[in-house]
C-alpha cells in the first residue's frame, strides 16, 4: 500500500534505508525512495508494513526514527537541510521502538513545599520547607514523618538499604547534613550524626557509588565530603580535638573541606570514586580530586548554575541553571565548545535535572514552568513527554528507581509517574 | 648739520663737487710747491673719493676756467636752490645716518690706532705698518674736518694757516675737499715696489720716493730724533710727517673716549628749535615721514598686476570695450533659427532646467496628400467618433485628409488653440532637475553599540514573590545574595529566598514600612528599617546562624558613654533596647533597636562599614537629617539646615561624604570638614530618588517629572546625560554593583535597564545604552513600580510594585 503510494507521487524523491539495532524489527536492507517530505506518521506506517511483509504478526508497533543520530522531528527534508546532509546519497534511517509515554501513577500530599525527593527500591524519601523528611512507598501510602532539622530541607540522598535497615542522608538550611538509621521493620527513625561544619545553609548533598562517602555544598561556597560510617568514627575526623570540643558523640566533623567556589555551590555529583563534580552559582562547574584536594578542571558558563547530573552510562553531564536550557556538557574533552547540546523547551529556570540510571540517552528535568519534562539526548529541540501535573514551580526530581519518575514542587505535591521500558 | 647737508648734495651732484674739488687742488698744489712738510694736513682723502674722482675725470674732461666753474657754480646754487625744499625734509635721516657712519669710523681708528700706537712703540719699521698709520692718518684728518672744530695749528706752518684761511671762503662745502697729490688711484702700492717713483701728482709729474736708509740709519734716528716717536709716513707721497701736538692731543682724546673737540660744551644751554607748547591746532613738530613722499609698493605691485592683466588681454580698457561695442553693433546680428533643436536650451530663471519634450515633427498623416492607407476608413472614422469625449485616447488628434494641391489646404481650425496650450505647458510646468535634501532618521541617531553586544542584562521575569497584602515600596538584598527583604504598607518585612522565591520570614514592624537596608558588615547582620516613625533593627535570623547569635548577644550590651547629647537631637530621637527580658515579644519577632523619631522617617541607609546608618524625615525641617551610630548607640545632626524639603540622602561608598537630595537639588558634603563640596544642579522639580556607583564617581538622579539624570561628578555640577524614558515620574533608581548595569522603575509600571559603562580612564565618558524595558507589573491606585534594586552579583534585577508583588528578572 505504501509502495503504491509513494510510486505515484510526483513529489521529488529521495532514498532512504532502514537500519535498527533492534533485531527483532530488522526490515530488508535496501534503499527506498520516498517523498522528500515525507513525516514520521508516514514512515512509521511504512516499517510497518515492511515488518508485516516478513513477519505474520499484526502488531501495530511506534517507532521513533534518528537520522544522523538526532531524532527526526520534522519532515525528512527540512531536517535534513537543516543538519546539512547530502540528499544524493542513500540516507540510512535507524529506527528504536518509541519509548512509550509514562503514566501519572500518584500525587503525594504534604503539607509544604517539598525541595528534596530521592528514591530507593519502593521508598519514596521526601524533604520539605517545614523541616522535615517524609518516607512514601511507591505506592503513596505515607510511611514515617521525621522531624530533626530546623530549617527548611534542601537535599536529600540514599546511603544504603539493606533489608531492614536504611541509612540516608538529608541537608538543610540549618547549616547541618544529618544522617539519619531507619529501621524499615519497626519503623523507627534516629539520628546517627549530625554534621556541622558549614557555614550557611546547605544546598546539595551527593554520596559516591561505594556509598562510604558523601559531599555537600553550600552558600558558604565550601565543598565538604563526610564519611557516611554509622560507626561513631573516632579517627575519621578531621581533627581530633575540634571533635572533642564540640564534646557530642553525635556530631560529626568533615573528613576535608575544599574550597574553590566564589559562590554558593548548587549541586554535587560523584562522577568516580574520588572525583566530584560540583555547580555553582558562580557561573562555574568545578571537577575536583578528592584525594589531592583540588579543582582539577573547570568549566564555565554564562548563567549560574542551579543542578547537575552525571550519568555513569554515556559520562556526559548535563546541567540547569538561571535559564530555560538545559545544557549538556562532556567532561571528557578539553577543546571546542566545551556545551555539545542544549535543549530547549522549558519557559522558566529549569531547577532540576536527572539522567536514567539504566539508559544513556534519556534524563529528565524539572523547572519553575511547572512542568517535567522526559528528555532524549538525541532530540534537542523537543522533549520526548512532558509530564504535566504539577500546579506550581517544581523544585527537585528523580529517577534514581528506573520505574518511577518522581518530582516535587511548590504546589506541596510529589507527583509520581510510572515509567515503562521501552521494548529493548 | 651744514657738512652733512653738504656731503648729501654731494652725493646727488658729482659735477659740481668735482670742479670744486679742482678748485682746492689747485690751491694745494700751490702749498706743495711752498711747503711740501705741511702738506699732509690737507690731503683730506676720503675712501669713497675715487669714485667721484672718476666721475669728475669723465664729467670734467680737459681743462674748464674758473669763469666756466664759476658759471657752473651759479647754476648748480639755482639747482640747488630748487632742490632745497625737496631734500629739505631727507635732512634728519641723513643726518641719523651719517652719525652712525661717523661712529663706525671711530670705533674703526680707535682701532687701528692702538695698533699702531703699538707698533711705533716697537718700532717697527716696516713699510706696511706705516701704510696703514698713513690710513689712519687720513681718516683721522677727515674727521677733523668732519667736526670743524680742530684747526691745525702748527708752528712752522704759517703758510698753511693762509691757505686755511683762503679755504675759508669755500667753507661750506671745503669738508670733503680731498687733496689728492697722488693720482694713481686706489691701487695697490706695491705695484711701484720696483720703481723709483710711487705715483704722479697732477701735473703728471712722477712723486719720487724719498730715500730709504738703511737698517743702521733707522736704528741711529731711532736713538737720536727724539721726534720720531710721532714721525708717521705718509701713505700717498712716501714722505715722513712728524705729528703736531694737536694732533697727538686728537689722538688721545680720541683714545680715551672724550669728544674730539676740547672746546665742544656738552653741557650748553639747550636751544629749543622747537616749541614745546601744545598748540590748540599744532604745527607739525615732526617732519612729513619718508613714506609719505615715498611710492607705495603694493600699489605698485597692483598696478603692475593691471598692467600685466591688459598686457595679456584679460582685462580691456575702456577704449578697448567701447570699440568692440561698435564693431558689435556694426556687424548684422545672427541668430540660429533652429537652436533649441539641438542645444541645450537656455534658462535664466530655472536652474538646471529640463527642457520641455519637442513635439514630433509632422508625418504622412500630417500631409495635404497622404497615402491613401492614412486616410480613415468607416471603421477607423467610427472608432474616432466613439473617442469623442475621452479625445486623448485617440490614436491621432485629427482627421487626415486629401487635397488635391497645397491651396485647397483651408486654415487649420485648432492652430491657435493648440499653440496656446503648447505655450501654457511651456511655461506652467518648469521642468527642472530639483535636488533634494534626504535626511535619513537612523543617521541622526547616535553610534549605539548594539544591546546583543552588551550582555548579560535581565531580559526575561523569572520570579514573582507573592505575599505581600499591599504596595511595596522597599527592598534590600543581603549582600551574598540569597536573601532578599521587602516591606510596603502591609506593615510588614519579609524576607524572601531570591531563588525560589519562598517567603522565609515575616516581621510586623507596626507601621508602614518606608525603607529597609540590610547592613552591609557581614558580620552585622541587621536590617534597617522605618517603619512610620520607628526605625527598627531587625535581626532576621537567617543566613549564619553563630553570627546571628553573636550580634544578638553584641546587642544586648549596651554601651554607656557619658558625652552629653545635646537637646536638639535628644527632642528628634530616642533609642530604645529591646532584650529578652523586657520584651519577649519584640524579641521573637527579632526587633533588636528600636530608634523613635518625631516625624515619619521615609529613608534608612547604611554606610558602607556597617556601624553608622542615617535616616531622613522629610517634614524634619531643619533636624531633617540623621546620622546614628550603632556601636554608642547615638545619634548626630550632621548639616544645619537643608536648604528645602530632603527628599533622600546616601554615603559615598567610601569617602566621608553625605548626599542629601533636596526638591531641586543634590547637596554634597564632606563630613569630616563639615562643609559643602558641592551642589548638583538637576534642573528638575522633584527629586525622587537617588543611586551612587559603586565607583563613587557618578551618581543616578529619579525625578518625579520623568527625568532621569545621571551626573559625572568629576565632569561638572550639571547632568552628564538626562534620559527621558518613562512616561510618569521616576519612583527608584539603582545601579548594580559588579556589572555595567542601571536601572529605574517609575509608575508606568516600566522597569528600564540601561547599559551605563564607566571608564577609568578618566578622559572617556560613561558610556550609556538603554537595554530593556520590562513591564510586568499591574498598575494599583496610579502606582507602577516603587522601588528597583539589583542582586549583589548576578544580573539581576527585582522590582517591588504597588500590585503587592516583587519580581525578578533575569
Amino acid at each position: 500500500m505504501a509502495n503504491s503510494k509513494i510510486a505515484v507521487s510526483d513529489t521529488p524523491q529521495i532514498q532512504i534505508r532502514f537500519v535498527t539495532k533492534q533485531q527483532q524489527y530488522a526490515v530488508p536492507d535496501y534503499p527506498l525512495s520516498v517523498p522528500t517530505s515525507i513525516i514520521i506518521s508516514e514512515l512509521n506506517v511504512l516499517v510497518n508494513e515492511l515488518l508485516k511483509e516478513s513477519d505474520t504478526s499484526n502488531e501495530e508497533i511506534e517507532f521513533d526514527f534518528l537520522i544522523c543520530s538526532e531524532f527526526l522531528r520534522t519532515s525528512l527534508i527540512e531536517h535534513i537541510i537543516e543538519r546539512a546532509i547530502s540528499i544524493e546519497e542513500v540516507i540510512n534511517v535507524e529506527y528504536i521502538v518509541k519509548h512509550p509515554p509514562p503514566e501519572p501513577q500518584d500525587c503525594l500530599i504534604h503539607d509544604d513545599w517539598v525541595s528534596a525527593v530521592s528514591m530507593c527500591e519502593k521508598w519514596i524519601l521526601t524533604g520539605c520547607y517545614d523541616n522535615t523528611l517524609h518516607l512514601w512507598t511507591a505506592k503513596g501510602k505515607h510511611h514515617l514523618t521525621i522531624p530533626g532539622h530546623s530549617s527548611p530541607i534542601k537535599a536529600v540522598a540514599w546511603i544504603s538499604l539493606d533489608g531492614d535497615i536504611g541509612v540516608f542522608v538529608s541537608a538543610s538550611q540549618d547549616q547541618t547534613a544529618i544522617l539519619w538509621k531507619w529501621n524499615v521493620e519497626s519503623n523507627s527513625v534516629e539520628t546517627v550524626h549530625i554534621c556541622k561544619g558549614h557555614e550557611r545553609g546547605l544546598e546539595a548533598v551527593g554520596v559516591n557509588s561505594l556509598s562510604n562517602l558523601m559531599a555537600t555544598g553550600s552558600w558558604d561556597t565550601m565543598l565538604k565530603i563526610w564519611s557516611t560510617s554509622l560507626q561513631d568514627d573516632s579517627e575519621n575526623g578531621e581533627s581530633a580535638s575540634k571533635r572533642k570540643k564540640t564534646d557530642c558523640s553525635k556530631t560529626r566533623v568533615p573528613l576535608r573541606t575544599m574550597k574553590g567556589h566564589k559562590e554558593a555551590i548548587s549541586g554535587v555529583v560523584w562522577s568516580d570514586k574520588t572525583e566530584i563534580i560540583t555547580s555553582s552559582w558562580d557561573h562555574t562547574l568545578k571537577i575536583w580530586d578528592t584525594e589531592l584536594g583540588g579543582v582539577k578542571h573547570e568549566f564555565t558558563g554564562n548563567k549560574s548554575f542551579f543542578d547537575l547530573d552525571y550519568s555513569p552510562l554515556s559520562k556526559v553531564l548535563i546541567t540547569a541553571s538561571a535559564d530555560k536550557h538545559i545544557r549538556l556538557y562532556d567532561p571528557r574533552s578539553t577543546e571546542g565548545a566545551v556545551v555539545k547540546s542544549m535543549f530547549t523547551s522549558h519557559t522558566q529556570w529549569v531547577q532540576s535535572i536527572r539522567w536514567s540510571t539504566t539508559e544513556e540517552h534519556l534524563f529528565m528535568s524539572g523547572a519553575y514552568d511547572n512542568n517535567v519534562k522526559l528528555w532524549d539526548a538525541r532530540s534537542p529541540r523537543a522533549p520526548l513527554f512532558d509530564l504535566s501535573g504539577h500546579e506550581d514551580k517544581v523544585l527537585c526530581c528523580n529517577w534514581s528507581n528506573p520505574k518511577f519518575l518522581v518530582s516535587g514542587g511548590t504546589d506541596n505535591t510529589v507527583r509520581v509517574f510510572k515509567s515503562r521500558y521501552a521494548v529493548v | 648739520m651744514c657738512p652733512d647737508k653738504n656731503r648729501s648734495f654731494k652725493t646727488m651732484k658729482p659735477n659740481r663737487n668735482n670742479l670744486k674739488r679742482k678748485q682746492t687742488l689747485k690751491n694745494s698744489d700751490n702749498v706743495i710747491e711752498n711747503n711740501e712738510e705741511s702738506d699732509y694736513e690737507k690731503s683730506e682723502v676720503e675712501d669713497s673719493g675715487t669714485e667721484d674722482l672718476l666721475i669728475g675725470e669723465i664729467d670734467g674732461d680737459g681743462d674748464t676756467t674758473d669763469e666756466e666753474r664759476n658759471n657752473g657754480d651759479s647754476n648748480d646754487d639755482s639747482n640747488e636752490e630748487e632742490d632745497k625744499p625737496i631734500f629739505a625734509s631727507s635732512d634728519e635721516e641723513d643726518e641719523s645716518n651719517e652719525e652712525e657712519i661717523s661712529s663706525e669710523e671711530l670705533s674703526s681708528e680707535e682701532d687701528s690706532l692702538l695698533e699702531s700706537e703699538s707698533n711705533s712703540k716697537e718700532e717697527n719699521e716696516e713699510e706696511t705698518a706705516n701704510i696703514k698709520y698713513q690710513k689712519t692718518k687720513h681718516k683721522q684728518i677727515k674727521k677733523k674736518n668732519q667736526s670743524k672744530s680742530v684747526n691745525h695749528k702748527d708752528d712752522s706752518k704759517a703758510k698753511v694757516n693762509a691757505n686755511d684761511s683762503k679755504l675759508n671762503k669755500y667753507e661750506t662745502d671745503s669738508s670733503d675737499e680731498e687733496d689728492i697729490r697722488n693720482t694713481v688711484g686706489n691701487i695697490p702700492l706695491k705695484w711701484y715696489d720696483n720703481s723709483k717713483h710711487i705715483g704722479y701728482d697732477w701735473d703728471g709729474k712722477q712723486i719720487l720716493k724719498p730715500e730709504q736708509g738703511n737698517q743702521l740709519d733707522n736704528f741711529l734716528r731711532r736713538m737720536e730724533d727724539p721726534d720720531f716717536w710721532r714721525t708717521i709716513k705718509d701713505y700717498q707721497t712716501g714722505q715722513e710727517v712728524v705729528l703736531s701736538n694737536a694732533d697727538i692731543e686728537l689722538i688721545t682724546r680720541i683714545q680715551k673716549q672724550r669728544l674730539p673737540d676740547a672746546k665742544f660744551d656738552e653741557y650748553a644751554p639747550w636751544m629749543e628749535w622747537f616749541t614745546s607748547e601744545v598748540m590748540k591746532t599744532p604745527i607739525r613738530k615732526f617732519p612729513e615721514h619718508k613714506r609719505s613722499f615715498l611710492p607705495s609698493k603694493p600699489e605698485a605691485k597692483r598696478v603692475s598686476k593691471l598692467v600685466h592683466a591688459l598686457k595679456m588681454g584679460w582685462i580691456k580698457s575702456t577704449a578697448e570695450l567701447k570699440k568692440e561695442r561698435e564693431s558689435k553693433t556694426r556687424e548684422p546680428q545672427f541668430y540660429m533659427l533652429w537652436q533649441t533643436d539641438d542645444q541645450a536650451e537656455e534658462m535664466r530663471r530655472i536652474h538646471k532646467h529640463i527642457p520641455a519634450p519637442k513635439r514630433f515633427l509632422p508625418g504622412h498623416a500630417e500631409s495635404y496628400n497622404p497615402p491613401p492607407e492614412y486616410l480613415f476608413d468607416k471603421r477607423e472614422l467610427k472608432e474616432w467618433n466613439k473617442l469623442k469625449n475621452t479625445p486623448w485616447k485617440r490614436k491621432l488628434h485629427f482627421i487626415p485628409e486629401k487635397y488635391d494641391s497645397l491651396r485647397q489646404v483651408p486654415a487649420y481650425p485648432r492652430y491657435i488653440k493648440e499653440r496656446f496650450q503648447r505655450c501654457l505647458d511651456l511655461y506652467l510646468c518648469p521642468r527642472a532637475i530639483k535636488m533634494k535634501l534626504t535626511i535619513e532618521p537612523e543617521s541622526l541617531v547616535p553610534q549605539l553599540p548594539s544591546p546583543r553586544d552588551l550582555q548579560p542584562f535581565p531580559t526575561v521575569q523569572s520570579m514573582i514573590y507573592e505575599g505581600h497584602t499591599d504596595m511595596v515600596r522597599c527592598m534590600t538584598v543581603e549582600s551574598l545574595g540569597q536573601f532578599l527583604a521587602s516591606g510596603g504598607d502591609d506593615s510588614t518585612l519579609r524576607i524572601w529566598e531570591i531563588s525560589t522565591g519562598r517567603c522565609v520570614k515575616v516581621v510586623n514592624c507596626g507601621g508602614t514600612v518606608r525603607s529597609v537596608a540590610w547592613c552591609p558588615n557581614q558580620n552585622l547582620p541587621l536590617i534597617a528599617v522605618a517603619a512610620d516613625q520607628r526605625v527598627l533593627l531587625i535581626n532576621p535570623g537567617v543566613g549564619d546562624h553563630v553570627i546571628s547569635k553573636k550580634a544578638d548577644k553584641l546587642l544586648e550590651i549596651i554601651p554607656q558613654s557619658d558625652v552629653i547629647v545635646s537637646e536638639r537631637v535628644t527632642a528628634v530621637v530616642q533609642w530604645e533596647n529591646q532584650s529578652v527580658m523586657d520584651n519577649a515579644e519584640d524579641w521573637n519577632t527579632s526587633i533588636r533597636v528600636v530608634i523613635n523619631h518625631y516625624k515619619i522617617v521615609k529613608q534608612v541607609t547604611w554606610h558602607a562599614k556597617g556601624d553608622y546608618f542615617l535616616s531622613v524625615m522629610p517634614d524634619g525641617q531643619n533636624r531633617a537629617v540623621l546620622i546614628h551610630q550603632l556601636s554608642k548607640r547615638r545619634s548626630h545632626l550632621p548639616i544645619g539646615r537643608p536648604k528645602g524639603q530632603v527628599q533622600c540622602a546616601l554615603f559615598h561608598p567610601f569617602k566621608p561624604f553625605l548626599f542629601i537630595a533636596t526638591q531641586r537639588n543634590v547637596r554634597i558634603y564632606d563630613l569630616m570638614k563639615q562643609e559643602m563640596i558641592k551642589k548638583l544642579f538637576t534642573n528638575s522639580q522633584w527629586i525622587s530618588s537617588m543611586s551612587i556607583h559603586p565607583g563613587g564617581d557618578n551618581l543616578l538622579v529619579g525625578t518625579y517629572d520623568k527625568k532621569l539624570l545621571w551626573f559625572d561628578l568629576d565632569l561638572s555640577t550639571k547632568p552628564y546625560q538626562i534620559l527621558r524614558l518613562h512616561g510618569t515620574g521616576i519612583r527608584g533608581v539603582a545601579y548594580h554593583k559588579n556589572y555595567p548595569l542601571f536601572a529605574s522603575g517609575a509608575d508606568d509600571r516600566g522597569l528600564i535597564v540601561c547599559h551605563g559603562m564607566v571608564y577609568s580612564d578618566l578622559l572617556q565618558n560613561p558610556l550609556i545604552v538603554p537595554l530593556k524595558r520590562l513591564c510586568n507589573h499591574e498598575a494599583f491606585n496610579d502606582f507602577g513600580i516603587l522601588d528597583v534594586l539589583f542582586h549583589p552579583i548576578q544580573p539581576w534585577i527585582f522590582s517591588a510594585g504597588a500590585d503587592s508583588t516583587i519580581r525578578m528578572y533575569t
